[in-house]
């Protein structure tokens, strides 16, 4: 179609940046300023009661000097590369499952998006009860079947793979975008599979994956930034960490730096550290999958 | 495939243009114009609902003091008890107690951001770190101007609010710790129960005939699990006489003496199993419950505080039960009837609106008849060096004086005075796990925590330096 | 064809070895039940397709059936301790059927804490979140629609670059702006308000944004375009021709924010201070004492009351739901 060019497409500009002035002011106010700023607090010492003092590296030379920075690192790095795999095949299943035509999906769809639902304070001290070591559901359901299940909760071996099923188990959202996505998938081009003789496995695979594949880079980069951000439910159900500190996580302890150690520097430091190295892994999962990603026209 | 259902919304939208084409042209009825300031109505109604939900109320005639408090049940009764009284016996200042959670966080952001409470009830360990944001006022002038000095004070309970010289705090109410024992069990174990254990190697001999393991080594019932309920996993090495910093502020956490404390926590480990003593801590409830260890009876002794006979009432009152000073080394008689003391404070925060009425309730606190309300209704110890003479007699805790000698004792247990304790305390907390987990040797553990907290309190110190501050 | 049938059995065989591992592992750690369990699993996916269409579909069914029992489970044992009594909260081994159903713990929830502060916290708390969510759902939808038409629709120098720093923004994770945002809020004396949670929401978000903007580009231009010769102003065709065409999409943007508000705990966590302004996420947290003496079986019950709407919203408005998913084309 032909747009208009003149004075009309003055107007047309002036309208344009009216409807979006809210966000031209809400991204310099809430993004761009904060951004900035917490660069230039990265170099301070900052405590909020007092104005911030330019210190230079020093908060960046701490931190690279600061066990405890690479080990919350390294937590959260290890809780990220079980829990995003993991995390994307169930939820890609699970949708796979609710996409089939089956009575009562309603009720089904409802249930497996009821975890992405309880709110996170509940869900972590259900999860203390399902998790204890010696009456816990989970192993007295094991024992059940002959298992004798670890103190999941009290080990430093275990207490991240609860953490891991907790959020496989939390994984809805993910789920509904699989699911939309899968509804979307032309009929036509899984008919004409069939008419050339694939099997399901060869429809799921040759068909169906590469035609969502855009969506599952989707999920994996809002995955890579949800699973490095976990906060709330170790921090309630972990208090410092415990066990050995194997569940105090980077963002726990960027939250302790500013607000309970009030080195509001300090964590400008971590934050920025963090937003660089989601930039990178996005960037690279988006390289990486320029092949494998398929984009329909349109 | 887009193209597919593209062409289905087209069907769609050409239904719909006549539609909106039709709506476009039909001005008596505009539903837009109508439902659009309905909403926008609706909207700044919610705005004013919610800035009135946070708006402070509007205060008249007496000057209203924000008094916000870690407590709460019966402890914040008791506090609610004075605060009543006190604005009975007066009319113009009316204190208003608020109940906090997490108040240590809580009352630092909000003197950040400005609207800090008149009154902030902190634990005493977080003085320091206070202190040092000039978060709160220093308040000697007003102090000695109301006659409230240090004289008055167990030394130990004064001490605490004092940090570089100034006094930030003022007491509320003081605790210190002792060894719990069950006197039925020692009974059962062929133990006197009159003689409780005085050094930490007959204390062993008794933990040891006092635990009770099946075949598989699952514990059935221990004598002692120091980390339960773990509430100071700082105070071992400092029961065998280590100390956590020098006078020079070198951290001494891995001194010889401290490293004694904590191999004999790992000597738990060693001789009932790591894992076992896990899983029958995991196998109890929390503290305040009835499935705690000690008041189910399935933990012969604990050290606890004063406190620990209100629980004892609340879920079994009918344990035999008694308490005496914790053991110490047998070669150290030195450091008889050490002991863990806790203080929870009460202060002014820096920006606080009314700090002079603020005071007024000091005062009354910290007098004779105001402590001994408070200490009497949270059943603890009085702070101050001269109490009432019903004030034993009227108290239900049968130990109390016991208690007081404690505190009154040379070898009172405190942490160290420095901002960054929370920190460092974390940090013992880890190295605690590591040690009665078996994963490092003591002196490993402790000698991490130094090489790790040693810099971060040299920068801390540059970084108050920095700040104008020291 | 050759090239992607052996891509095909590239991927079989990492399956297959996977699988293949977890069994060996499960053999040596003699846990044969187990094995044997991943054995069919594996069987089972390999006979899959050649299995009759019936035989699939009961297949489906039981795997669905399964899976819901082990995804519903922890919510039952929710419901569970909502209504039993305290005492059976925590017994070893665990109580599944309560010796007495005790519903009034519901009640018990509600008025739970009264007497200490003087109101009934739950509530209060109740009518905080939902006074918060309101205005950030309204918020959220009202400003990214408005913005998303702007860029979906209207040309204006520079719009395509911005689109894409906004794009960029959804990288940037919340803990790099906490600190600044705080100090911020500080400086306008917003801390103990709720204006620092909702205030952002009124202007615009990357996510909602990108979500609105693919939708509001699906829409025809020959209706603005039509419109536009008949006079109307932008803000019209916004108005009636936009909007009434996008309420699935506009449902999808509302649900999640409403999601994202009721359970947001962080946020609360930092910026209100008075406990009767406390949201129900924060409030839930105040159930639980910090040495214990926690009432389970009343937290249990507050949290189903906290989840009870949420489940019965999504549950009527799922089809439009992953309808409005769908359309928006997120990818």
């Amino acid at each position: 179609m032909t747009r208009n060019t003149g004075p009309g497409a003055k107007r047309e500009a002036r309208a344009g940046f009216v409807f979006a002035s809210p966000w031209l002011i809400g991204f310099c106010i809430f993004l761009a300023y904060p951004l900035l700023a917490s660069i230039y607090f990265s170099f301070c010492d900052y405590s909020v009661l007092k104005p911030p003092v330019y210190v230079g590296l020093d908060n960046y030379k701490e931190l690279m000097g600061d066990e405890l920075f690479w080990k919350t690192l390294s937590n959260t790095f290890s809780y990220a590369a079980i829990a995003l795999p993991l995390g994307m095949l169930t939820s890609l299943i699970l949708a796979m499952l609710l996409n089939t035509k089956v009575k009562g999906m309603p009720l089904f769809r409802t249930l497996f998006f009821i975890p992405s639902l309880v709110p996170q304070v509940s869900l972590a001290c259900l999860w203390l009860w399902v998790f204890n070591g010696e009456h816990g559901v989970l192993n007295t359901l094991l024992l059940k079947f002959g298992i004798e299940g670890p103190n999941w909760l009290g080990n430093p071996a275990w207490s991240k793979p609860a953490l891991v099923v907790m959020a496989v188990w939390g994984g809805g959202n993910a789920m509904l975008i699989y699911l939309a996505s899968l509804q979307d998938v032309p009929t036509s081009l899984l008919e004409a599979a069939d008419l050339d003789g694939a099997s399901g496995w060869q429809k799921t695979l040759n068909v169906t994956l590469p035609m969502i594949s855009p969506v599952m880079l989707f999920n994996l980069v809002m995955g890579i930034i949800g699973s490095l951000q976990v906060f709330t439910v170790p921090y309630i159900m972990f208090p410092n960490g415990t066990p050995e500190r194997s569940t105090y996580f980077y963002t726990s302890y960027l939250f302790d730096n500013a607000f309970r150690f009030h080195k509001m520097g300090y964590a400008s430091a971590m934050g920025w550290i963090m937003f660089l190295m989601i930039l990178a892994l996005t960037y690279g999962s988006l390289r990486l999958s320029s092949k494998h990603v398929h984009y329909q026209g349109g | 495939m887009r193209n597919v259902s593209r062409l289905n919304y087209f069907a769609i939208f050409a239904n719909t243009l006549d539609e909106s084409q039709k709506r476009l042209h039909s001005a008596p009825v505009d539903r837009g114009a109508f439902t659009l300031p309905a909403l926008g109505a609706i909207v700044l109604a919610t705005v004013f609902a919610s800035e009135s939900l946070t708006r402070p109320e509007p205060k008249h005639e007496r000057v209203h003091v924000t008094y916000w408090e870690k407590w709460t049940n019966f402890e914040f009764d008791a506090m609610k008890h004075v605060v009543d009284e006190f604005n009975k016996s007066q009319d113009k200042i009316q204190v208003d107690l608020v109940s906090m959670s997490q108040i240590e966080n809580k009352t630092l952001m909000a003197i950040s951001g400005r609207i800090p409470p008149d009154l902030a009830g902190l634990y005493g360990q977080n003085v320091s770190q206070y202190a040092d944001e000039n978060a709160v006022m220093p308040l000697d002038e007003m102090c000695a101007e109301a006659g409230i000095k240090k004289e008055s004070y167990i030394p130990v309970f004064w001490n605490i609010n004092v940090v570089h010289g100034h006094i930030y705090s003022l007491p509320t109410t003081p605790a210190s710790t002792a060894l719990h024992y069950n006197r039925k069990m020692f009974r059962d174990a062929g133990l006197d129960p009159d003689k409780p254990p005085q050094t930490i190697e007959e204390f062993d001999d008794d933990i040891q005939k006092l635990t009770k393991m099946d075949a598989k080594g699952h514990i059935q019932q221990a004598g002692f699990i120091p980390s339960e309920p773990g509430w100071w996993n700082w105070c071992w090495g400092a029961f065998f006489g280590g100390k956590m910093m020098d006078d020079k502020g070198r951290l001494t956490l891995n001194s010889p003496e401290n490293i004694k404390g904590f191999e004999w926590i790992q000597s738990f480990s060693k001789k009932f199993g790591a894992d076992n003593i896990q899983s029958f801590k995991t196998g109890m409830g929390n503290f305040d419950s009835p499935q705690n260890g000690f008041m189910s009876e399935l933990v012969a002794s604990e050290l606890q505080g004063v406190w620990m006979y209100n629980f004892v009432t609340k879920y079994n009152p009918k344990m035999d039960w008694a308490v005496a000073p914790f053991p110490h080394p047998k070669d150290r008689p030195d450091l008889a009837n050490g002991t863990v003391v806790d203080l929870d404070v009460i202060c002014i925060p820096t920006g606080a609106k009314h700090p002079k009425e603020a005071f007024e309730f000091l005062k009354y606190l910290q007098s004779q008849k105001g402590m001994e309300m408070l200490c009497l209704g949270q059943k603890k110890l009085s702070p101050l060096l001269q109490v009432s003479p019903d004030f034993y007699s009227k108290h239900p805790n049968k130990f109390i004086k016991l208690f007081t000698e404690l505190a009154k004792s040379k070898n009172t247990l405190y942490p160290p005075k420095m901002g960054i304790w929370a920190q460092y305390n974390d940090e013992i907390s880890a190295a605690y796990d590591s040690i009665s987990l078996m994963h490092k040797t003591p002196k490993q553990a402790l000698d991490d925590v130094v090489a790790h907290m040693q810099p971060a309190l040299d920068s801390y110190n540059e970084r108050l330096r920095l700040r104008g501050i020291k | 064809m050759t090239q992607s049938q052996s891509a095909t059995a590239r991927r079989l065989f990492v399956i297959a070895a996977i699988f293949a591992a977890s069994i060996l592992f499960a053999i040596v750690f003699s846990k044969t039940r187990i094995a044997i369990a991943l054995i069919d699993i594996v069987w089972l996916a390999i006979e899959f397709s050649s299995l009759s269409p019936k035989v699939q579909k009961v297949l489906v069914i039981a795997t669905l059936i399964a899976l819901s029992v082990a995804f519903a489970f922890p919510f039952a044992w929710l419901l569970d301790t909502a209504i039993k009594p305290n005492a059976e909260t925590m017994k070893n081994p665990p109580v599944w059927i309560p010796s007495e159903f005790q519903f009034g713990n519901f009640w018990k929830a509600i008025t739970h804490g009264q007497d200490a502060i003087g109101y009934p916290p739950f509530l209060i708390y109740f009518a905080n979140t939902v006074v918060l969510c309101s205005l950030i759902v309204s918020g959220v939808v009202a400003s990214n629609a408005v913005v998303a038409y702007s860029f979906a629709r209207l040309k204006w120098p520079g719009r395509d670059i911005i689109f894409s720093l906004t794009l960029a923004t959804m990288m940037v994770p919340f803990p790099v702006l906490m600190v600044p945002t705080f100090a911020l809020f500080r400086n306008l004396d917003w801390i103990g308000t709720y204006r620092p949670l909702w205030v952002p929401a009124w202007f615009g978000s990357a996510f909602s944004i990108f979500l609105l903007r693919q939708f509001f580009s699906t829409i025809p231009f020959e209706l603005s375009e039509a419109a536009k010769l008949d006079g109307a102003s932008e803000w019209r065709i916004f108005r009636d021709v936009i909007i009434p065409l996008s309420k699935p999409a506009l449902a999808v943007v509302a649900l999640f924010a409403f999601m994202g508000a009721w359970n947001d705990f962080l946020g609360p966590l930092i910026y209100i201070l008075d406990q009767k302004n406390f949201t129900l996420s924060l409030g839930l947290q105040a159930y639980q004492s910090q040495n214990g003496g926690t009432e389970w079986n009343l937290l249990m019950a507050a949290s189903s009351i906290v989840i009870a709407p949420v489940i019965i919203m999504f549950f009527f408005t799922q089809r439009l739901f992953i309808q409005g998913i769908a359309v928006t084309g997120m990818k």
